[in-house]
């Protein structure tokens, strides 16, 4: 965008404005276009998973708006806006008027980091990832403010649980995402979106692979098992239906949000959903490739470039749209599994959302690290660094690198995902037993 | 447990001293089929999770085809209801509606109050008739009022209608935001036969034959236009304005001059029909008649006399103008006698015309001139038989003394 602006002012236009003039007016451009693009998602996934979920009860779904029910959001958005705003006598209103600003700017900050395409990145963080989840955390503080502020039992219950749940969560699935960090080398999202280049084996593994943006992480064991572990986590992390613990509708009336109507309670949806299309579309980027797909490369190596000043910038527009067309695929088909599972299973208990989190995912992520530690040496480290387990001159020696990689990293996980796996179902059947004998007791007696 | 279906023998062991009743020693009661789930180990943890999910998609993929029958399982099998509707059963009951004679026009109902005792929660009301002239009731209903939003369609009223007048209508579509609207009255609850056939045709099927005939009884007793469907009175009388050609009611006996024309108009078509229909069954005596037309004019006469006398005993204290109050009485009662002696006339020569005629003249409305009025009930009705007779020589000198009294004011 700063090129684009600054070819059309300076050079175009002859008006010769200073550096910082070209990057506000840039900035402001790719901000406002952002800050249009996110309501919209949300129109639109608030529609996509009312006829998808529909469809999975055999049912139609609203399609009496529009074209197919298509402004059925737009309706909805209408009659949120026009609905009383009611703050409870007891509440205290300065926090509660904040708390649904505290929840849902964070989640727009994340789309600062989000890739949509090659180049196409509001800010190109060298921290990308971790400001990505550093700032998803201060939504929770939010979550909490409104639970508190409502002066309901409900409502504080339910920003308990939100609390408990996303801070026991963010530590699967951060750890769950170390892998690709290690991969690509670095916390950059453009970076490892890039890293993931090739055919099923990533270039960055054997460079000698075709890149047709196929090389997602995912099809590394190491890559699968993260994705698992990361997208229960997301499920987690989102408020998603089997871990829809804190808004537990059939419990705790609608959690943090049960007093909130109106205006705020359309912000704290709103950032729900952000939420939740952002956590697709980081699935998206980390683990299938972002923007990565077919033609894409073909398409930024014909686009006009400081590297290519001879390429054709209708290339630059095709590529961009290529590559948002492919992120944006893979984001609604992650956000289609959501809807999925929330079609399929039923909610959690508190416990055992504990009991799951603790007792297995921080566990199998963490053997999922050491698998990627594996990875890493036998593929790419030889006796240069120091730590040479295996090594063959050539390129066909690095295709047997990634096999032998392949072998041992799927030998790891698998035998971890199945003794962690036993070691639970044993421990709950032992729990049973117990309980069924009396030997353990559900609950303290209380003493006078 | 087994997927067997299960059969249970039951025998009766008879004492001598109960009853014996020879059962089927052995009843095989059929139970339904036990499904057994076998619970075994799932192959892997988070096996049966991703069979969860298969289900859930699988249902989702087979959706975007239309159930046809259940064995499918999946499949979208919504009725949009707006655009499409599921046939309603026949005996569907929403709201009850009252049913008129798509012919005649008439009315089915009589008022017999039998469904105002019976309903439930009160919500029907109505008054009967009352002939105008004699002020006495007449089998048919003037106001009928039922309150839809408090009705629940119980359908008692239509259960215990004698007269299959009242049907329970499939129309379920009463939302409105006009509470008093479902507040119906009589044209608003009346509907014609055949759109109750089109709804319930077996039911109507049933209850035809005893309805009609319980109706063309009914008729006979209904005077000028009382007991025809307010929305139906326009139609008919321009069915027998078409049928006798003549431009103006002026002069309600003149139809019989001309018997129901074939070549009439098709809106002409049921009525006159049903004039023929009626007028079979039901030939008056020439002795009757003649009886009822001599009667008529001899009330007219008395009338006439009677209300000369008062106008002529008024006449001195008013001004010079109320002369010819005397001499519109008497030209009423020479009228009078004059339209009934016609009427005899006719009803002797012709004995299938009056019955005809009476199906035409009542449709004649009160608003017609007074001084024509008297004679128009009288003709109809005299000629079947004596008590119709007498009646109509009553009306007729009802009539002349209101005509009277008119001119005196």
């Amino acid at each position: 965008m700063y090129d684009v602006v600054d070819f059309l002012l300076n050079t175009q236009l002859g008006l010769n404005s200073p550096d910082w003039v070209v990057m506000l007016i840039s900035h402001l451009i790719v901000v406002g276009m952002l800050f249009v693009v996110a309501p919209l998602q949300v129109l639109f996934l608030t529609y996509y998973e009312r006829r998808a979920i529909a469809r999975m009860q055999d049912r139609v779904g609203p399609n009496r708006v529009g074209y197919e029910g298509l402004l059925q959001p737009i309706a909805d958005g209408v009659k949120m806006f026009t609905k009383e705003d009611i703050v409870p006598e007891s509440a205290d209103k300065r926090v509660h008027l904040l708390a649904p600003i505290v929840t849902a700017a964070p989640v727009m900050y994340m789309f600062a980091v989000l890739p949509w395409g090659p180049n196409m990145i509001a800010v190109d963080l060298p921290t990308g990832l971790l400001f990505f989840f550093a700032i998803s955390s201060i939504s929770t503080v939010g979550l909490l403010m409104a639970g508190w502020a409502s002066n309901n039992k409900f409502a504080l219950l339910g920003a308990m649980r939100a609390v408990a749940q996303v801070v026991s969560y963010e530590i699967p699935a951060l750890l769950s995402l170390l892998f690709a960090v290690m991969f690509a080398g670095s916390m950059s999202l453009m970076a490892i979106v890039e890293a993931q280049g090739g055919l099923f084996i990533s270039t960055t593994d054997v460079p000698s692979v075709p890149d047709l943006g196929l090389g997602w992480f995912v099809f590394t064991p190491v890559g699968f098992l993260a994705f698992v572990c990361f997208f229960i986590a997301a499920l987690a992390e989102g408020e998603r239906t089997p871990f829809d613990i804190p808004e537990a509708d059939s419990e705790i009336v609608a959690g943090y949000m049960t007093e909130y109507s109106g205006m705020k309670f359309a912000l704290f949806y709103l950032a729900q959903y952000i939420l939740n299309f952002l956590l697709c579309a980081i699935t998206a980027t980390i683990f299938f490739g972002g923007w990565q797909g077919p033609g894409v490369a073909w398409l930024v190596n014909q686009s006009l470039s400081a590297d290519n000043p001879a390429g054709n910038p209708v290339y630059n527009v095709l590529a961009g749209m290529l590559g948002t067309f492919y992120l944006l695929a893979k984001t609604y088909t992650f956000f289609f599994v959501m809807v999925a599972l929330r079609g399929a299973f039923p909610r959690l208990r508190i416990d055992q959302l504990m009991n799951f989190g603790w007792k297995f995912l921080i566990p199998l992520t963490m053997i999922n690290i050491l698998s990627a530690a594996l990875w890493l040496a036998i593929t790419r480290w030889g006796t240069a660094q120091g730590f040479s387990i295996i090594e063959f001159a050539g390129e066909p020696g690095n295709l047997v690198r990634w096999v032998i990689a392949f072998a041992v990293t799927l030998v790891i996980n698998v035998a971890a995902y199945w003794f962690l796996a036993r070691l639970n179902v044993q421990d709950h059947v032992a729990r049973q037993a117990a309980l069924a004998a009396g030997w353990l007791a559900v609950s303290p007696p209380r003493s006078a | 447990m087994s997927n067997d279906t299960l059969t249970h023998s039951i025998t009766f062991t008879e004492t001598p001293a109960t009853l014996t009743v020879v059962v089927d020693p052995t009843p095989q009661i059929t139970r339904g089929r036990a499904v057994v789930v076998e619970r075994r180990r799932p192959k892997a943890a988070g096996w049966s999770l991703l069979q969860g999910l298969g289900v859930v998609v699988d249902h989702w993929r087979k959706s975007f085809r239309k159930l046809e029958d259940p064995t499918q399982i999946a499949g979208t099998f919504t009725t949009e209801y707006p655009e499409e509707r599921l046939p309603l059963p026949e005996a569907y009951r929403n709201m009850p509606i009252l049913l008129f004679d798509d012919a005649t026009g008439h009315e089915l109902c009589t008022s017999c109050f039998q469904c105002q005792r019976i309903c439930p929660p009160q919500v029907i009301h109505m008054t009967q008739a009352k002939d105008p002239e004699t002020g006495k009731p007449v089998p048919a209903v003037s106001e009928f009022i039922i309150e839809y939003d408090a009705c629940m369609s119980c359908g008692f009223c239509a259960e215990v209608c004698p007269f299959d007048a009242i049907k329970m209508d499939h129309n379920y579509e009463l939302s409105t935001a006009d509470h008093s609207s479902l507040t119906v009255h009589k044209a608003g609850l009346l509907r014609p036969v055949s759109y109750y056939q089109s709804i319930a045709p077996t039911f109507w099927a049933e209850a035809e034959a005893s309805a009609y005939k319980k109706l063309e009884a009914n008729k006979k007793r209904r005077p000028a236009s009382i007991g025809i469907a307010p929305q139906m009175i326009e139609q008919v009388k321009a069915a027998h304005k078409l049928g006798d050609g003549q431009p103006e009611a002026a002069s309600p006996p003149a139809p019989v001059a001309t018997a129901p024309a074939p070549d009439a108009g098709s809106a002409a078509t049921p009525a006159s029909n049903a004039a023929l229909a009626t007028s079979e069954g039901d030939l008056p005596t020439d002795k009757a008649a003649r009886l009822a037309a001599i009667r008529a004019r001899n009330e007219a006469k008395k009338a006439a006399e009677q209300s000369a006398s008062p106008a002529a005993s008024a006449a001195p204290t008013a001004s010079d103008g109320d002369l010819p109050t005397d001499k519109a009485a008497r030209l009423a009662a020479i009228r009078a006698r004059n339209e009934a002696k016609k009427a005899a006339a006719q009803a002797a020569t012709d004995p299938a015309q009056p019955a005809a005629e009476g199906a035409a003249t009542a449709l004649a409305t009160p608003d017609a001139p007074l001084t024509d009025a008297p004679p128009a009930p009288a003709t109809p009705d005299a000629p079947l038989d004596e008590k119709a007779a007498r009646l109509a020589a009553i009306r007729a000198r009802n009539a002349a003394k209101k005509a009277a009294q008119a001119e005196e004011e």
